[in-house]
């Protein structure tokens, strides 16, 4: 791990890693004494739709959000579109490449849900036209169209709190949508929902990524679900790399031992 | 500077804080001259006289005037002194509250000089700047706004940073991974979801400021208050009780207001 804490070898990891549009190398993370993240190794290349599972606690959310750049590891170097994260300001620099979508859905309840929608601007404006926009809508017609697109656009000057469940996750897409991310991840995105609607969320994710060309991470349980819309299955325990296989290989008895309580942790060497 | 980070968190620290002030009490009693009488010559007539001047107060046309007039007088100057308060209140509670600039020490380190300029300017009663005010530009209305203002800013301000601290994190993670900056996470997410609560406290402070101003008079300002001291100088008790219910009148009125103006951004 050390050698990418150089400079001059970065330099040249940089160009032998271009082909990834996530590159991360040694990401490690511990909160207190639990061991969030061990020093993870984790390669993504364009077009590829990776799946997390495994326990709750095994570090799954973590490894999100150091990619989203919400918390900085504490350790390792995270390469984006060959760009290393080191320089760049979480949020405003970061958003160009990734955009998160979480179970909760993280709207702002008391904003019309076009405000919350255009929230996906935010890193390309600046801070005079955000708040000209607050007052009076820039871009209507992009959200008009996009939410035309999700089926909601009727909906477009309603307070985002009067929304249903279903409804409001289509707002947080279309906020992605605006945003149009590389790099889209997906934190339980479809944990709470009937399995009719898991699928046609993940269809909008993927066709998403898809359109942009870039990546989807996410974290998931439902392996019928993993088979259909992901290439890839990352499994961790603990916040130790377990498997990383393709999706047509996920067997059912793969998932069980993942999952098994009883098993005996890894050791962490 | 919630309750749970003061260092009055701990179990032992309150209990002591409380012997502490159970002393004072029972010390205050002891300064008190029992065998004298505590109420002296003359004080129990008035105690008797003053409630029956209730029925009825004083009515006459021309007195109900000067009560309107006082009363004007005292909502201009609450009116004008808790504007400009939210005026000064509302920036300083967001740079006490560190949600602007980049994390780090120096953000740490505004909001905490930030938190004590606060905490200056309302640890001194609004009387207290009403004399220092006076001294300055005399007993005009001028003293009486900013004797308001400064004071109830440091209220405000305080209280709007706690509030803009303690939104969900949640849907600002949403506005940070979507790229706003901390101006676009406050602007966005932050007032947005406290702005009920930031209107509803500056009501509430209106209220407060409607009695601070009546009773300004006690420096000298016009006022409600002004005439009340009069009245009570004059052992006028009909006309204390007829500009207490102005002032009674004055306070439920702003209860009113502030009630509907409320229900209605809630809706």
């Amino acid at each position: 791990m050390s050698q990418y804490q150089n400079s001059s070898n970065r330099a040249t990891h940089d160009i032998n890693h271009s082909r990834f549009l996530v590159d991360g190398r040694g990401l490690s993370k511990v909160f207190g004494t639990l061991t969030a993240v061990s020093p993870l190794d984790i390669a993504i290349k364009a077009g590829e739709r990776v799946a997390l599972v495994g326990p709750s606690g095994s570090g799954k959310s973590t490894i999100l959000y150091i990619l989203a750049g919400l918390i900085p590891p504490d350790s390792g170097d995270l390469f984006l579109d060959s760009k290393s994260t080191v320089g760049l300001q979480p949020g405003r620099e970061l958003s160009e490449f990734v955009g998160l979508i979480r179970q909760q859905l993280d709207l702002v309840p008391q904003l019309p849900v076009v405000q919350n929608v255009l929230a996906g601007r935010l890193g390309q404006w600046g801070l005079l036209r955000s708040l000209v926009s607050l007052f009076s809508a820039r871009e209507r017609d992009s959200v008009l169209a996009t939410l035309s697109k999700l089926g909601i656009a009727d909906k477009i000057d309603e307070p985002t709190s009067q929304l249903s469940g279903g409804e409001q996750q289509r707002v947080a897409i279309a906020r992605l949508m605006l945003q149009a991310p590389k790099i889209i991840l997906a934190d339980e995105p479809v944990s709470s929902l009937d399995p009719a609607r898991a699928d046609e969320i993940l269809r909008l994710l993927t066709g998403l990524a898809d359109d942009i060309g870039g990546v989807m991470v996410a974290s998931l349980h439902a392996p019928d679900l993993i088979r259909e819309h992901f290439t890839r299955v990352i499994g961790l325990r603990e916040g130790v790399l377990q498997f990383d296989i393709p999706s047509e290989e996920l067997m059912p008895s793969v998932l069980e031992a993942l999952y098994d309580l009883d098993q005996q942790p890894i050791p962490i060497s | 500077m919630t309750w749970t980070n003061s260092p009055f968190r701990s179990l032992d620290a309150r209990r002591l804080l409380s012997l502490v002030l159970i002393g004072a009490f029972v010390w205050s009693l002891s300064s008190v001259d029992w065998r004298g009488g505590i109420v002296h010559t003359g004080g129990g007539d008035a105690l008797k006289d003053f409630p029956l001047a209730l029925f009825p107060p004083e009515l006459s046309p021309g007195f109900l005037k000067l009560g309107l007039i006082a009363s004007w007088q005292t909502v201009v100057h609450a009116v004008a002194g808790i504007t400009l308060a939210i005026i000064i209140g509302l920036p300083l509670g967001i740079i006490a509250s560190g949600s602007l600039g980049k994390p780090g020490r120096v953000r740490m380190l505004v909001a905490a000089v930030m938190r004590f300029i606060l905490a200056f300017m309302r640890s001194i009663h609004e009387l207290i700047w009403a004399v220092l005010f006076v001294a300055a530009f005399g007993l005009s209305s001028l003293a009486a706004v900013l004797a308001i203002a400064i004071p109830y800013a440091g209220i405000l301000g305080r209280i709007y940073s706690e509030l803009l601290n303690d939104v969900s994190e949640g849907p600002l993670d949403g506005l940070r991974s979507a790229g706003a900056s901390p101006a676009g996470v406050l602007i966005y997410g932050r007032m947005p979801m406290v702005l009920t609560d930031l209107l509803s406290y500056g009501f509430y402070r209106f209220e407060c400021a409607i009695r601070a101003a009546a009773i300004m008079s006690f420096v000298g300002i016009r006022g409600l208050g002004f005439e009340i001291q009069l009245s009570l100088h004059d052992l006028k008790f009909a006309e204390v009780w007829t500009l207490l219910l102005f002032l009674f009148g004055l306070v439920l009125l702003v209860d009113y207001w502030s009630t509907s103006v409320r229900r209605s951004l809630n809706s």
